[in-house]
């Protein structure tokens, strides 16, 4: 198989990922930040729910970080 | 300045052979294939120790240390440095699943095997600052923690809400969600396992590949993220969701149970009507 393209490819999984991963995360934080910054009294909860939400959009981007090692290392 | 140029030629010959781009690839591949050590026949079975079990064993035998070191002659009001940061350790734990809608007995009953994990896999992730592969690299291993922490969740959240109530939970707020919620139960150990793998692994090879290209100063400051900060946050993060998972089926449990309840005072208010 052609490496180069292989590289192009494990490249690309892990950027498109990475860039999804980022925009959720940061339009979540920023919610986050607004709610939080309306009623202070329930910032705890907030942050508790934020936690498990950006645990779950992290995860896309791990499993395309996989993807692109299984790209580089298996091929 | 004869010295100078003497000591730079010395050094470029002595760090050419390591900067040639060749050998990179070949030295992370030797660095990611498990090693194994021997292998013992058990009933015809051929298990072969790896790196990865001996160096969980390794952290075991200091787990086990540790429990006995912070847990020895426990005082009613702690005055010793070590039982308050055990209690602080397991308070801490202790309010996360109060959190996430636990009673106390409920809590006291989760939390000898998810402190037990928290720290396992804390310990385990930070053995590469001894210059020891992790063993959550080996897929395995990760595999393995994730199988039996679904299987924890699923007999304790039984355990708590009841088979009637782990139904109910299956099916809030409607029955058509079943397949879904059971298809839930074989992706949530996928989804753990994937990210407590991914992270090891991509953190374990990022850092091999510093080793070999720049062997000083930085694999330093990098490993203050990647070895340290990363594995204890992935310790982290999979106890947090093994609780979450108990957490949710207790919540969806009393929901349902709520809205039973509910739909059958309505119904009774409804015949109350009719009957007047």
């Amino acid at each position: 198989m052609d490496h180069g393209l292989i590289a192009i490819g494990a490249g690309l999984a892990i950027a498109l990922a990475a860039f999804g991963a980022a925009l959720g995360i940061g339009l979540a934080s920023g919610k986050a930040l607004e709610a939080s910054a309306r009623q202070p009294e329930i910032a705890g909860k907030i942050q508790a729910m934020l936690m498990t939400a950006i645990i779950f959009m992290e995860a896309t981007a791990i499993y395309a970080l996989v993807v692109s090692l299984l790209l580089i290392f298996a091929f | 300045m004869d010295y100078w140029n003497d000591f730079f030629r010395a050094l470029l010959e002595q760090f050419r052979p390591k900067l040639e781009m060749d050998h990179i690839g070949e030295d992370i591949l030797h660095a990611i294939v498990p090693r194994s050590i021997g292998s013992i026949d058990v009933f015809g079975f051929n298990l072969i120790i790896s790196d990865a079990t001996v160096a969980s064993w390794l952290v075991m035998a200091v787990l086990l240390v540790l429990a006995i070191y912070l847990g020895r002659k426990p005082q009613r009001v702690p005055e010793k440095k070590r039982q308050q940061l055990a209690e602080t350790l397991v308070d801490l734990l202790l309010k996360t699943c109060r959190s996430s809608n636990m009673t106390y007995e409920q809590a006291e009953q989760v939390i000898p095997y998810v402190g037990t994990i928290a720290f396992f896999i804390t310990l385990t992730n930070l053995t590469s600052i001894f210059k020891i592969p992790p063993p959550a690299k080996n897929p395995a291993f990760p595999i393995a923690l994730a199988v039996i922490t679904i299987i924890y969740v699923i007999v304790m959240s039984i355990k708590f809400v009841g088979l009637k109530g782990f139904w109910a939970s299956l099916t809030y707020p409607s029955s058509a969600l079943l397949p879904f919620k059971i298809l839930d139960f074989f992706i949530k150990p996928v989804s753990l396992s994937l990210r407590l793998f991914g992270n090891v692994f991509g953190a374990y090879i990022l850092m091999e590949f510093i080793y070999i290209v720049v062997p000083m100063i930085l694999p330093g400051l990098l490993g203050l993220w990647f070895d340290i900060a990363d594995g204890i946050l992935q310790g982290i993060i999979f106890t947090y969701l093994s609780i979450t998972y108990i957490g949710e089926v207790i919540e969806s449990a009393h929901d349902s149970k709520h809205q039973k309840e509910e739909q059958a005072q309505v119904k009774a208010k409804m015949k109350a009507k009719a009957l007047n």
